[in-house]
């Protein structure tokens, strides 16, 4: 501890630490999330640590070593940390160091010191060197000594996972201010630009990374973000997507070198396949074809080959699919429809892929507006959300005492009752019948207490008017299309078109979203509106879902006020 | 947030339907479902604020 002077203070920034890939952010003066380049110009660092003759190398120098010295270069660790090795699987780092065994966690054996024997070296102390590269990176960037860290992790990390990862931030010198989910960090990104609206609205975060895919489905209301379910899959990644081409490329080059050894066969050939085939995917995001070259592929042979996009996009499309099936799944986990999405935001590097983001949003209905820098000119690039979103936090909490910090995510604050419906006003349909409607002003799973404020219409004439507050139940409405009589052939019956539900899909139904008013929660009158004007209506919900509601003329005096009681507690448990 | 606009005008007061101080309360609202907000973002900030000092949102303007 200092004595007298002032402490240093926070130099805070925000880390992404992927499997894959790691990156670095920070916030500037105006507020706004930089991502840093490295001293390589990465602002993509793989995650990746290698030695040669005891010097130490990270990022795409590292990346490079798993060629001719792919068992001192360490790959694909961040998932291991804090897991017992019985439990990892070990598949992503067939190219590289293995892990091991080591007192109850994973390990390496590599060459990390001048000397010739192996070093055993846990997943903790490879974590904490990769940090502390990055820490040294932004420290550089920023000219000062960064000292404080808000790092992303999966929705997955278990309580172990994230100790270790705390642990082994602090090792490298590195207060951790909070662990914070990814796809949160993601929707934070977006929501933190300047021109952001913060509607209510139910998210969808795709992030297809490179050992494994993350979905996860939020509820974001007036700014806060309540994750209502989540889905992973490590059997649709960038990893799958690099080994599309890399088979593509072996048995083109096999096509022309007959009887030479199949690259594949070979860990070196392997790993320049791999590392070759890595940069045409990324190629094919941007451009219709790309070059594959490399130098002595097997054999002995150089090979050169191009590969146009939609070559590609066909070879991948099951992987496209199961994404698909995937986000769909976890969709339906959150006890929603495709209709209920308004956004998804396509993060991971493999976002990039146009195909990808293009086959999901098919599956969604045109109103769900999708992220993803081929779909939208305002996307943000997907490889920077979540540390963005890092940094925007630590740029947050860094003021905050530890204490408050640790307090403010304690269970006792976060854990909060959200609204099982919705809540509403009955108002007049446009149409002859004049049929009352639900209008929807508080979406379900919204936290409470909440307060929402809705200006509605008064009758042509003005008047005493009714305010009737319910709860609202969304319903998909389906419409069959009319059934055609068959072109081709005889006209067959009509009659038959029932138990053909689910046959071809040349005629799709129509389904759309509608409300319905459920139980009514109050009735109250607005007396003497004038023609033209409009009803304030206020509805407060309180933390213990007693609610309160004004209605008055806009602008107008007096009005009518009243309150609902909280709904009775259940016999057990305490109030 | 600010007021949302609703288009669709409420109903006329129906001939006849009265109560006292003009509000009928009819029932209380479905228990809730009991989930973990997230920890992040200048909104729960605020969240958290108010939970931990018990403070209202007219309060908490203030
Ligand atoms: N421009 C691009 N086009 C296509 N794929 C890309 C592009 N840029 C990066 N990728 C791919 O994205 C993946 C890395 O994504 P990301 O940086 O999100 O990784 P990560 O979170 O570390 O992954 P994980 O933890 O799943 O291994 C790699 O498969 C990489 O090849
Ligand atoms: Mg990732």
């Amino acid at each position: 501890m200092s004595d007298e002077e002032e402490s240093p203070g926070r130099v805070a920034i925000g880390i992404s630490f992927g499997n894959s890939y790691s990156s670095i952010a920070f916030t500037t003066s105006e507020g706004k999330a930089e991502v840093i380049a490295n001293e390589e110009g990465d602002r993509q660092i793989p995650t990746i640590l290698s030695y040669v003759e005891g010097e130490e190398f990270q990022g795409t120098q590292a990346k490079a070593q798993l060629v001719r010295n792919s068992k001192n270069t360490v790959a694909y660790f961040r998932d291991f940390l804090g897991e017992d090795f019985k439990s990892v699987d070990p598949t992503p780092c067939h190219q590289s160091a293995h892990p091991k065994e080591h007192e109850g966690t994973v390990a390496f054996s590599i060459r990390d010191s001048e000397a010739e024997s192996e070093n055993t070296v846990t997943v903790s102390e490879i974590t904490t060197r990769h940090l502390r590269r990055l820490k040294n990176s932004a420290s550089d960037f920023l000219g000062k000594q960064v000292n404080a860290v808000v790092i992303t992790v999966p929705t997955n990390f278990s309580d172990k996972q994230r100790a270790a990862l705390k642990k082994a931030a602090e090792d490298a010198g590195l207060e951790v201010l909070q662990l914070i989910h990814e796809p949160v960090a993601d929707v934070l990104a977006y929501d933190a630009r300047p021109d952001a609206k913060h509607a209510d609205k139910n998210v969808v975060v795709v992030d297809v990374g490179g050992t494994r895919s993350d979905v996860a489905v939020i509820a974001s209301r007036g700014g806060m973000y309540t994750i209502l379910a989540t889905a992973h899959d490590y059997d649709v990644s960038g990893a799958q997507l690099d080994q599309v081409l890399i088979d593509y490329f072996a048995k083109e080059f096999l096509k022309k070198n007959k009887g030479v050894e199949d690259p594949r066969e070979n860990p070196r050939s392997l790993a320049k396949l791999k590392l070759e085939s890595e940069a045409v995917k990324k190629a094919l995001s941007l451009g219709q074809s790309a070059s594959f070259s490399v130098e002595s592929l097997s054999g002995g042979i150089d090979f050169t080959a191009t590969i146009n996009r939609s070559r590609y996009e066909l070879l991948a499309s099951k992987h496209f699919q199961s994404l698909k099936r995937l986000v769909v799944h976890c969709v339906e986990k959150a006890e929603l429809d495709v209709l209920d999405i308004n956004e998804i935001i396509c993060a991971g590097g493999n976002s990039h892929t146009p195909k990808l983001s293009r086959s999901l949003a098919d599956e969604f209905p045109p109103t769900t507006t999708v992220f993803a820098p081929t779909l939208s000119p305002t996307a943000i690039n997907p490889n920077e959300l979540a540390a963005r979103g890092a940094a925007i936090q630590a740029s947050l909490v860094e003021a905050f005492d530890t204490d408050d910090i640790e307090q403010s995510t304690h269970p006792v604050v976060t854990s909060t009752p959200h609204l099982a419906h919705a809540i509403g006003v009955l108002s007049i349909s446009g149409d002859e019948k004049g049929a009352g409607v639900f209008t929807l002003m508080i979406e379900p799973e919204t936290p409470v207490p909440v307060r929402r404020t809705a200006h509605v219409a008064v009758p042509r004439e003005g008047g005493d008017v009714l305010v009737k507050l319910c709860e609202g139940v969304r319903e998909i409405k389906v419409t069959k299309p009319e059934a055609k009589p068959k072109t081709n052939g005889a006209n067959e019956d009509e009659d038959d078109d029932d138990d053909d539900d689910d046959d071809d899909d040349d005629e799709e139904e129509i389904r759309e979203k509608v409300w319905k008013a459920g139980r009514v929660l109050a009735e109250m009158a607005v007396r003497g509106t004038k023609k033209g004007s409009k009803v304030e209506v206020q509805v407060s919900v309180g933390a213990e879902l007693d609610v309160q509601i004004i209605a008055r003329e806009v602008n107008g005096k007096g009005g009518t006020r009243g309150m609902l009681d909280k709904p009775a507690i259940a016999q057990n448990g305490s109030v | 947030m600010a007021a949302i606009t609703i288009n669709l005008p409420l109903p006329v007061l129906p001939e006849g339907w009265s109560a006292e101080k003009d509000f009928k309360a009819i029932s209380s609202l479905s228990p809730a479902t009991q989930r973990n907000v997230e920890p992040v973002g200048p909104h729960f900030l605020a969240h958290a604020r108010r939970k931990r000092h018990k403070r209202t949102f007219s309060e908490d303007e203030r």
